[in-house]
């Protein structure tokens, strides 16, 4: 239903027709390989076959790639969706849940949750991280908001106050809870995906796709409110109340992947950018190729964590060097467009 | 009656306010609103399009509009800003089709919203611009992209805030010949800067200090008395074929 409006969004704009199908399979192929590189190598010929053999390939399929190359997928299609959604609804493309604060205030909640209950309590964990992630994102809010405009410098800036507030309540509470738990939540907080059981597939994916599909389903409303409110409001939007719901369900989204993975950096932010790149920036098509170039990139960025060292490196460290210097080259162009 | 009508509209936000503001504009009329900088000619309008919140009745084809939703005010009202800063570069086509948002909802554009939109981008001459990046047009191609975006709204009234503003003297001339052709079947309510041009319209308001100093006949409006009064400056007023010339008197 999704891929049909999908291709037929694309239909209309004859520029980005060869996208069309790339941006389907994209995910699709990296899917594939991701599960067929690794330590223990598994020919892609061999892939279906394996599936139904008691062998070892069976158990590293099933038990370890699997479950972490959905939840890679779930991540990066939440991400991409959520930033895309995030930076047309507030006009600004530098926003993203990442800057915006929503990361560090679900980071808070979930580190909160385990240290006052410890680790496995996924029901107590998941809504302790969307609770603090919609406190971050109203404070960002009221706090970039003045005389009833986001001014784009505002919105970053009022991000960074508040991501540098949580990060500090995350390291107090570091410091305060008990050393074995301090490890617990110091392994978590690094972005990660090597620990990923089916199990927080499971509890994450629900609450993921629900913040996804909503987005999608908003996406034409979503262009009226990029518009501007005053102009949205002519439109015949209710501006106060779907701007609210888009910002409520990419915090649901952000928060219950985030709770599972912890802070993997930039990928919110840079997916929009890279698809904005090749379909253009009308929410239409945006948002359901941000969902694509999300999973793709998220996929990608875990097998290059698994298999660029040794031993494998947290990916969240992979998304951060990929994702700094993307940044700088966007504010030096929107410096360039500002001024 | 056909038309817009006014009663006792009142708006106030800290020290400013505009009072007491009545006035009707019949179907196929045009209503050009006059008055210096600050008088409230763009508070009124963002009144009357229902973006600020004003106590007072308004009526369109003697309906009231107090006990209208969002949307079913914007398939009544279509609004032109006066400025619009682009966030995205999206095509002109994407832009225009917004218009439909109030007869659709959350359902999404089909072809046929696809062909309003192109019918009305050929009605005002830019049908060429509609696969271009809305960013990368000139003041006069954004302005009637945006009145295009209105029109497809099929309003019973357009307002438009400045609409000749950053325009040169051609493109004025031409957007007066488009509301014309335009206020067939509606109702335009428009600000202007310059007397002249706002004798093109049928009627206009006078504005000062947010109160109405004159509203009438444009021909009757427009007169050095009442000009001097809302401008402070001398004017000379030359009449010539039921049109109104406005020159300063700089000496």
């Amino acid at each position: 239903m999704v891929s049909m409006k999908f291709a037929q969004s694309f239909g209309k704009s004859s520029g980005s027709l060869k996208y069309k199908f790339g941006l389907l399979f994209l995910p699709l192929l990296f899917f594939i390989i991701y599960l067929s590189v690794g330590r223990y190598h598994l020919s892609i010929v061999e892939l279906p076959s394996s599936l139904f053999e008691e062998t070892i390939e069976r158990s590293v399929l099933l038990n370890i790639r699997l479950p972490r190359a959905i939840e890679a997928m779930l991540f990066g299609a939440c991400m991409g969706v959520s930033g895309a959604a995030l930076q047309t609804t507030l006009r600004n493309p530098l926003v993203s849940p990442y800057i915006l604060g929503i990361s560090s205030g679900a980071a808070f909640g979930a580190s909160l949750s385990i240290a006052l209950f410890g680790a496995g309590y996924f029901f107590l964990t998941q809504p302790s991280a969307i609770l603090f992630a919609l406190i971050a994102i109203f404070l960002t809010l009221s706090m970039a908001k003045f005389r009833g405009q986001f001014s784009p410098i505002s919105l970053i800036l009022a991000g960074i106050i508040v991501s540098a507030l949580f990060s500090g309540l995350l390291s107090l509470v570091q410091i305060l809870v008990e050393p074995e738990k301090t490890q617990t939540i110091v392994a978590w907080v690094i972005g990660r995906l090597h620990t990923i059981t089916w199990g927080d597939v499971f509890t994450s994916a629900p609450l993921a796709i629900f913040g996804i599909f909503g987005l999608l389903i908003l996406r034409w409303r979503i262009f009226l409110l990029s518009m501007g409110d005053e102009e949205a409001k002519a439109l015949g939007v209710d501006v106060e109340r779907e701007g609210m719901l888009v910002i409520l369900l990419a915090s649901i989204a952000t928060a219950s992947v985030i709770s599972v993975t912890g802070i993997i950096g930039w990928v919110c932010l840079i997916s929009p950018h890279m698809t904005r790149f090749l379909v253009g920036s009308n929410p239409k098509i945006l948002l359901p190729s941000s969902l694509s170039v999300g999973a793709s990139f998220m996929l990608l960025a875990d097998l290059i964590s698994r298999t660029l060292w040794t031993f494998e490196i947290p990916v969240g460290i992979i998304t951060t060097l990929i994702g700094a210097p993307v940044f700088l080259y966007l504010m030096r162009r929107a410096m360039y467009e500002w001024s | 009656m056909n038309g817009v009508r006014v009663e006792g509209l009142r708006f106030s936000y800290r020290d400013f306010k505009i009072e007491n503001i009545s006035f009707e504009v019949r179907k196929g009329e045009i209503l050009a609103i006059l008055g210096p900088n600050g008088s409230g000619k763009t508070t009124l309008l963002k009144c009357l399009a229902y973006i600020l919140k004003s106590q007072g009745c308004i009526y369109v084809d003697s309906f009231d509009l107090r006990n209208c939703n969002r949307r079913e005010l914007a398939r009544i009202l279509g609004y032109v800003p006066q400025m619009h800063v682009p966030s995205f570069p999206y095509r002109v086509i994407d832009v225009v089709i917004a218009g439909r948002a109030p007869h659709l909802g959350f359902r999404t554009p089909t072809k046929n919203d696809y062909e309003v939109a192109m019918r009305t981008l050929e009605k005002l001459g830019i049908s060429d611009l509609a696969e271009r990046p809305y960013t990368h047009l000139s003041g006069g191609q954004l302005k009637l992209v945006l009145i295009a975006r209105a029109l497809v709204q099929e309003p019973r009234v357009l307002l438009l805030d400045e609409p000749t503003s950053n325009l040169d003297i051609k493109n004025k001339i031409l957007l007066y010949r488009i509301l014309r052709d335009i206020s067939e079947d509606i109702s335009v309510i428009l600000s202007e800067h310059d007397p002249s041009l706002a004798s093109f319209a049928d009627k206009v308001l006078m504005m000062k200090d947010g109160r109405i100093v004159s509203f009438g006949k444009s021909s009757n409006v427009l007169n050095e008395k009442t000009l001097a009064e809302v401008y402070e400056t001398k004017l000379h007023v030359i009449k010539n074929n039921g049109r109104v010339h406005v020159i300063p008197a700089v000496d």
